[in-house]
């Protein structure tokens, strides 16, 4: 039994063990409530948003979208940073935390994971359709073909990402799946229909609950999260490597793996607060995820705030101490150019905005902290846009400055894509568990 | 397979459980299993199952993906291999020998990272003997929701049967049961 005299309870209102499955599998057995259907309606809409904009740039090309020769990378690649961005919190509150051995991630884990796998998802449709012939996506693969040796080029940090973001896709997937098993077999043995013990027993791959299982699982789980945290930390070092190792002035920075880390980090439990604070009370689970849960998360995020505001810092001293002009210029022109509304929403959201959390009432008031988590959203967005759009507008010539602006194709693709998350975490929210109900089980406090 | 008949303590608690398991190991009893719905810490360890040599596999497959990766980048991207069969790729004057080692890092270590991942999980479930579709083997339909179980085969029992359920009583078991294994799929629930 887990006791810590020191700490708060994990798990709030008394519950047992049969409390714990009987609240988690609610929502599974029963039928889904009108907000969810609410919810699950508005996203499902967005989603055909994301299938009626992103079928009409396949149809007519990358034309439709308000990128140049300049600004080669507008609102897609910022979406796509973004959204991977995003899921880092997943595999940070699942591996990193497990390794810290840090048990109140055991509540949030499994849906922040789930996040974690729907934000990359999200996150590979940019890229993707970013090639322009989506039917030509497998390129980036090293196959053999027909060409000669023509293979993929190794030394370039577009081709790492693919490699990054598909091994982080699958292994994510993976060490989800292993958590679920055990919650799958319980949801089997409590079914009622024959559809669900069915569906639910071929996923639960016959797991009993044998401890000679119970064992290796857990085995497994250390070394899953033993790989999984120089992966997370590896595939945000590989993207900010998409723009590091450019010569553009704005992106040739020896921070950006670090920073882009921590703005990952940071991006993620913004979403992850956003989820979660509405999660626990459309699903009930204020028990299970707690004010102590938030108020853990909320630190996490001025963290990781205070970090990403010491690299933009940092970023705009280097740039001034290394006496280059065009990198002089390039942050000169961010912070007071024409995208300077960019630059200062970002100032604002990253750096000052989580200051509040200083204070305990920030970090414990629910309803307040869901405003601050759309503020990071918004951020980190924003930061993305300004690292790619203003240091690409303006560069070493000067007779091809242009400046750029979204068309409602890529604002819709992005919207799209909020759809498609946001449909698969109801999905997710309906059919499996949200909380891992096998490890919260062990840290109930004592039961009589 | 053989008609197994087994000896079951149901208990409400892992700690309850941990310690009848290792009163029962002190007097040498044989445990076939424990069904636990949660991982009860040290139970493996009271039970004296072996420490799993699952992380030696882990190791062996991590090898074989940064092997993989190095012999792939190699091949494709330098000529150390002998394998440029019509011309090199020169981009951006970048180099095509031992030089692009660097360069190799990146994907080196991805692949190393999906391999142990992939190859942990699978040896994982061929340990475990799970797969997609197994009909489970549950002894009590609660095993996997609030109920823990220890199993202990009658056959191997070398103690008198009401010195076990003593003990098992004593340390808070809520009923002791009979079962044989075959057929255990259909147990109804409690």
């Amino acid at each position: 039994m887990y006791e810590a005299n020191i700490r708060k309870p994990l798990v709030t209102g008394g519950k047992t063990i049969s409390d714990v499955t009987n609240d988690i599998c609610r929502p599974i057995e029963n039928k889904p409530t009108p907000m969810w259907w609410l919810g699950f309606t508005i996203s499902f809409l967005l989603l055909m948003v994301f299938v009626g904009t992103i079928g009409w740039t396949t149809w007519e090309g990358i034309g439709v979208w308000g990128v140049n020769k300049t600004v080669m990378w507008g609102w897609d690649i910022t979406n796509f940073v973004f959204w991977v961005g995003i899921g880092h919190a997943g595999t940070l509150i699942s591996a990193i935390l497990l390794l810290f051995r840090q048990k109140w991630r055991m509540s949030i884990n499994r849906s922040a994971e789930a996040m974690t796998i729907f934000a990359v998802i999200c996150a590979a449709m940019f890229p993707l359709f970013h090639m322009g012939r989506v039917w030509l996506g497998y390129w980036p693969l090293p196959l053999p073909n027909a060409y000669g040796s023509l293979w993929v080029n190794f030394n370039s940090p577009l081709l790492w990402d693919v490699f990054a973001i598909s091994t982080y896709f699958s292994v994510s997937l993976l060490f989800w799946y292993l958590g679920l098993i055990p919650d799958i077999a319980t949801v089997r043995d409590r079914a009622t229909t024959k559809a669900r013990k069915f569906w639910y027993g071929f996923f639960a791959m016959g797991w009993n609950g044998s401890a000679r299982n119970w064992h290796r699982y857990e085995v497994v789980a250390l070394i899953l999260a033993g790989v999984s945290t120089p992966l997370v930390l590896s595939v945000h070092t590989i993207v900010s490597m998409d723009f590091a190792t450019s010569v553009i002035p704005g992106w040739h920075t020896t921070i950006f793996p670090p920073y882009f880390v921590a703005g990952a980090i940071f991006s993620g439990f913004g979403m992850v607060l956003t989820l979660l604070v509405i999660a626990r009370s459309v699903l009930r689970l204020q028990d299970y995820i707690t004010v102590e849960h938030l108020e853990a998360m909320t630190k996490v995020v001025m963290l990781t705030g205070s970090m990403v505001g010491l690299a933009y810092l940092t970023e705009f001293f280097i740039a001034f101490y290394s006496g280059v002009e065009y990198e002089q210029y390039a942050f000169r022109n961010r912070a007071f150019g024409p995208y300077w509304w960019a630059y200062w929403t970002m100032m604002s959201c990253n750096l000052l905005a989580p200051q509040v959390f200083w204070f305990k009432w920030a970090r414990t008031t629910p309803w307040f902290i869901f405003i601050m988590s759309i503020i990071v959203n918004i951020g980190m967005w924003f930061e993305r846009f300004v690292i790619i759009v203003t240091s690409l507008h303006r560069d070493y010539l000067p007779s091809s400055w242009v400046m750029y602006s979204a068309t409602w194709v890529e604002v819709g693709i992005f919207l799209g894509t909020m759809g498609l998350f946001f449909t698969a975490f109801f999905l997710f929210s309906k059919f499996l568990p949200v909380v891992n109900m096998s490890e919260v089980k062990s840290i109930l406090k004592s039961r009589e | 397979m053989l008609d197994k008949k087994l000896i079951l303590g149901v208990f409400d608690d892992g700690d309850k459980l941990l310690s009848a398991v290792t009163k029962l190991r002190q007097k040498g009893v044989e445990i076939m299993d424990c069904f636990t719905p949660y991982p009860v810490h040290n139970l493996d360890r009271a039970m004296g199952i072996k420490r799993t040599n699952l992380t030696v596999g882990a190791f062996l497959c991590g090898l074989t993906g940064f092997l993989s990766g190095l012999l792939l980048q190699f091949y494709m991207m330098t000529n150390h291999l002998n394998t440029f069969k019509s011309w090199p790729m020169i981009i951006g004057g970048k180099p095509q020998n031992y030089g692009m080692v660097p360069s190799m890092v990146p994907v080196t270590f991805e692949l190393t990272i999906l391999f142990t991942a992939f190859g942990i999980g699978i040896l994982f479930f061929y340990r475990a003997k799970m797969i997609h579709g197994k009909i489970a083997q549950v002894l009590d339909l609660r095993q996997t929701d609030d109920l823990l179980l220890v199993a202990i085969e009658q056959d191997h029992l070398h103690m008198d049967r009401s010195e076990l359920d003593g003990i098992l009583k004593s340390n808070g078991a809520i009923e002791i049961r009979e079962r044989n294994l075959e057929g255990t799929s259909n147990a109804k629930n409690s």
